[in-house]
């Protein structure tokens, strides 16, 4: 018997997966139709469409230009956000790291601002940038900016004084205590904030979408995916929220995979731990 | 006449005549040097050899009176190893000024010949402690060393008092604000601060209002900012005078408050039992996961279709952005454990309960509280994004309908008094963690006295 179970092609775990996702999507279906087969209908579930109203509503967007411009747009503003945050949150982190002046005069006005949430910004945003397109990208860019700098900083503080002792005694000017201690040192902890920074920018960038989108010249789904959810919750497609929903869901995951790639490609000495 | 020379090449004396030479107990009254000296001794050590290892009992503070040796705090978990090199004058084996008789948490060894005296840890702190008030200050102009002591006096009594022991009164508490305030106001920082938040606030001042740049005249003006928020009467009605700006703020706390205690009564008790068992975790952990990637604010058109109230929507919302962060981190805790310590209760007999209550709850504690923090963080994150997209009352809600209705300065008042808002709630969840852990952070502080 334990023979045969081990010789099944599906390991246990991912068997046990699949069944509670069946289990589930099963209940969601009887839980969203209990009205129509049961005669009663079960609070809250009732109202959200079954699996197959989804299937179906995400079949006839597929094929839908608008859909993926959608896509286009978010993701756009995401890598937009994400990299300009990259390009200036990593220089100013080691810069609070190394310089102590600059960390006095920067660092308590950068802690003031820090814990006002990203989406806080979005009306005043709106009202600086000429167009929704920038200001969109640029609370995306918050979300991003504050937790690399955090995290810069703190890995490039980390770093064992002895290091930057060592370096100095065996005579590295100051560019190569830089290039050769403290970069490599700091990729560690650059990374990490990076795969976090991800996951905040596609929280963000959806809510921003939905506070100020409006559909673009390509129609109703024209101004992004959070705008897709959003219109389709005011037209009364109940489905295409779902579907828009498992959009975003996918796009984040694939985005953050992907850093998550770049991250263990740019460190490859914490692999062999 | 030439004393009697010892093994280690230095002339006999006596452990009075050292102390009468030794800061800082050399401004000690004699007749306290003379009760010291009773209980102490002077040893001489050879070259490599060992004074005193990791685990040997602590109960004396030790002092180089010639020699060198190098003393070092091996290395813990992410704390790395401390190694210092110790000459004449200096002291170590401070671990005799923690509370219970502890043991040893640094090694120091001999690096040339040298002479060590050991002070009774028991004496020596009553003597400084008699030394007090004045001598302190002497003692704090004396260089690093005798700081280093003093140091270590301090961060053994903030340990005593993290494990709840009775700590003798050293100094008042005004005396210890008004030092605190001294150090503050003879550091740089605190001026630099201040060049930093002249700079933020005259660019805003210059960009907005003087110069009136392109984009960013549009921007609300400092000036407005402020005369709004302390104005008696404000002109778009929200100001510290009136009572409708603390009845958003009490709104929206009760709202993260809620929606807080939801997710912590709920995630911490999955998370647990997500940790704890394998066949649990292997049904539900792919839904959970599933779900994750979704962020929050997609959930805001279902969740008005599903809940009865916009009221409820915002919680809900409020609720799941916490509980995913807080159920997650539980999960880690409880995998964190080292298998070790359960495999070690099971073997000295403790039942399924026993093991839960005394190994899993406290191990996964310290991650539980991080997932409790960054709960926090993302509950606010996602309450002003419920509020500005539906709702009434609340700060979020302030800011959109400021927006809407063109009244600028009241936005950046939002924004302000949120990131206040939502930095004090932080802070608790902080202070909260870190007086249940009192004992990791004794610990911690073993670590930094030595």
């Amino acid at each position: 018997m334990t023979i045969a179970k081990s010789r099944t092609l599906i390991p246990q775990k991912t068997r046990r997966a699949i069944t509670a996702i069946v289990v589930s999507v099963i209940l969601w279906e009887i839980g969203s139709r209990s009205l129509s087969w049961l005669g009663v209908a079960i609070p809250g579930i009732s109202a959200v469409p079954p699996p197959s109203a989804v299937a179906n509503a995400f079949l006839g967007v597929v094929v839908e230009k608008s859909y993926w411009y959608s896509w286009y747009l978010s993701t756009l503003r995401v890598l937009g956000g994400f990299l300009v945050a990259m390009l200036l949150g990593i220089p100013l982190g080691i810069m609070l790291a190394i310089n102590r002046t600059f960390n006095g005069i920067v660092f308590p006005v950068f802690e003031v601002l820090r814990p006002i949430p990203p989406l806080a910004w979005v009306p005043l945003a709106i009202i600086f940038w000429p167009t929704q397109g920038l200001s969109i990208g640029f609370v995306t860019f918050l979300g991003a900016f504050f937790t690399i700098v955090i995290n810069v900083l703190d890995g490039a503080r980390s770093i064992d004084g002895r290091f930057y002792s060592a370096a100095q005694s065996m005579g590295a000017s100051r560019w190569q205590v830089f290039r050769r201690v403290i970069l490599p040192a700091t990729i560690p902890s650059i990374t990490v904030g990076a795969v976090v920074g991800m996951g905040i920018t596609w929280e963000v960038v959806v809510a921003a979408e939905m506070i100020s989108g409006s559909g673009s010249s390509m129609g109703r789904a024209g101004g992004g995916l959070g705008f897709f959810i959003w219109s389709s919750y005011l037209g009364g497609s109940y489905e295409q929220i779902i579907v828009g929903m498992i959009s975003i869901g996918v796009a984040g995951y694939l985005c953050s995979s992907a850093v998550r790639m770049l991250s263990e490609a740019s460190t490859p000495w914490l692999k062999r731990r | 006449m030439s004393g009697v020379v010892s093994p280690g090449g230095f002339r006999e004396a006596a452990p009075a005549a050292v102390l009468a030479e030794l800061a800082p107990f050399n401004s000690l009254s004699p007749e306290v040097r003379r009760k010291l000296a009773e209980r102490a001794r002077l040893d001489d050590f050879l070259p490599g050899q060992s004074i005193l290892d990791v685990g040997q009992s602590a109960h004396t503070l030790c002092a180089v009176v010639e020699g060198a040796i190098d003393a070092e705090v091996p290395s813990k978990g992410p704390i790395p190893a401390i190694v210092v090199i110790l000459g004449p004058g200096d002291f170590f084996g401070f671990e005799c000024f923690l509370p219970h008789p502890s043991q040893r948490t640094s090694r120091a060894r001999a690096m040339t010949n040298a002479r060590i005296l050991s002070l009774d840890g028991g004496d020596a702190n009553a003597a400084l402690m008699l030394a007090a008030p004045q001598t302190r200050a002497a003692l704090a102009k004396e260089g690093t060393v005798s700081r280093r002591l003093l140091d270590a006096l301090d961060n053994a009594q903030s340990a005593m008092s993290a494990s709840g022991a009775s700590v003798p009164k050293r100094r008042t508490a005004t005396q210890n604000s008004m030092n605190k305030l001294g150090n503050a106001l003879t550091s740089p920082r605190l001026y630099l601060a201040l060049i930093g938040f002249a700079i933020f606030f005259s660019l805003w001042q210059l960009s907005v209002d003087t110069m009136r740049l392109p984009r960013f005249k549009e921007l609300p003006t400092l000036v407005s900012v402020v005369k709004e928020w302390f104005s008696t009467n404000p002109d778009y009605g929200l100001s510290i005078f009136v009572g409708e700006y603390y009845r958003h703020i009490l709104i929206s706390l009760e709202r993260v408050g809620l929606a807080f205690f939801l997710a912590t009564g709920l995630g911490v008790p999955l998370g647990l039992s997500l940790g704890w068992s394998k066949r649990f975790r292997e049904y539900v952990f792919p839904l959970f996961e599933i779900l994750r990637p979704v962020p929050i604010l997609a959930w805001v058109p279902l969740a008005i279709i599903m809940l009865p109230s916009d009221e409820s929507a915002v919680i809900f919302l409020t609720f799941i952005a916490a509980f995913f962060a807080t159920t997650l981190n539980t999960m880690l805790g409880v995998q964190s454990i080292d298998t070790s310590y359960i495999r070690a209760a099971y073997c000295l007999g403790a039942t399924h309960a026993q093991v839960f209550r005394h190994v899993i709850v406290p191990g996964a504690l310290p991650f539980i509280f991080t997932g409790l923090q960054i709960a926090v963080g993302i509950a606010w994150f996602s309450l002003v994004a419920a509020e500005m997209v539906s709702g009434q009352f609340g700060l979020g809600y302030v800011i959109n309908t400021a927006y809407t209705k063109i009244q600028y300065p009241v936005i950046v008042i939002g924004m302000v008094t949120l990131g206040f808002v939502g930095y004090s709630s932080s802070a608790l969840v902080r202070y909260v963690g870190r007086r249940l852990m009192a004992w990791r952070e004794r610990e911690l502080a073993l670590n930094r006295v030595c």
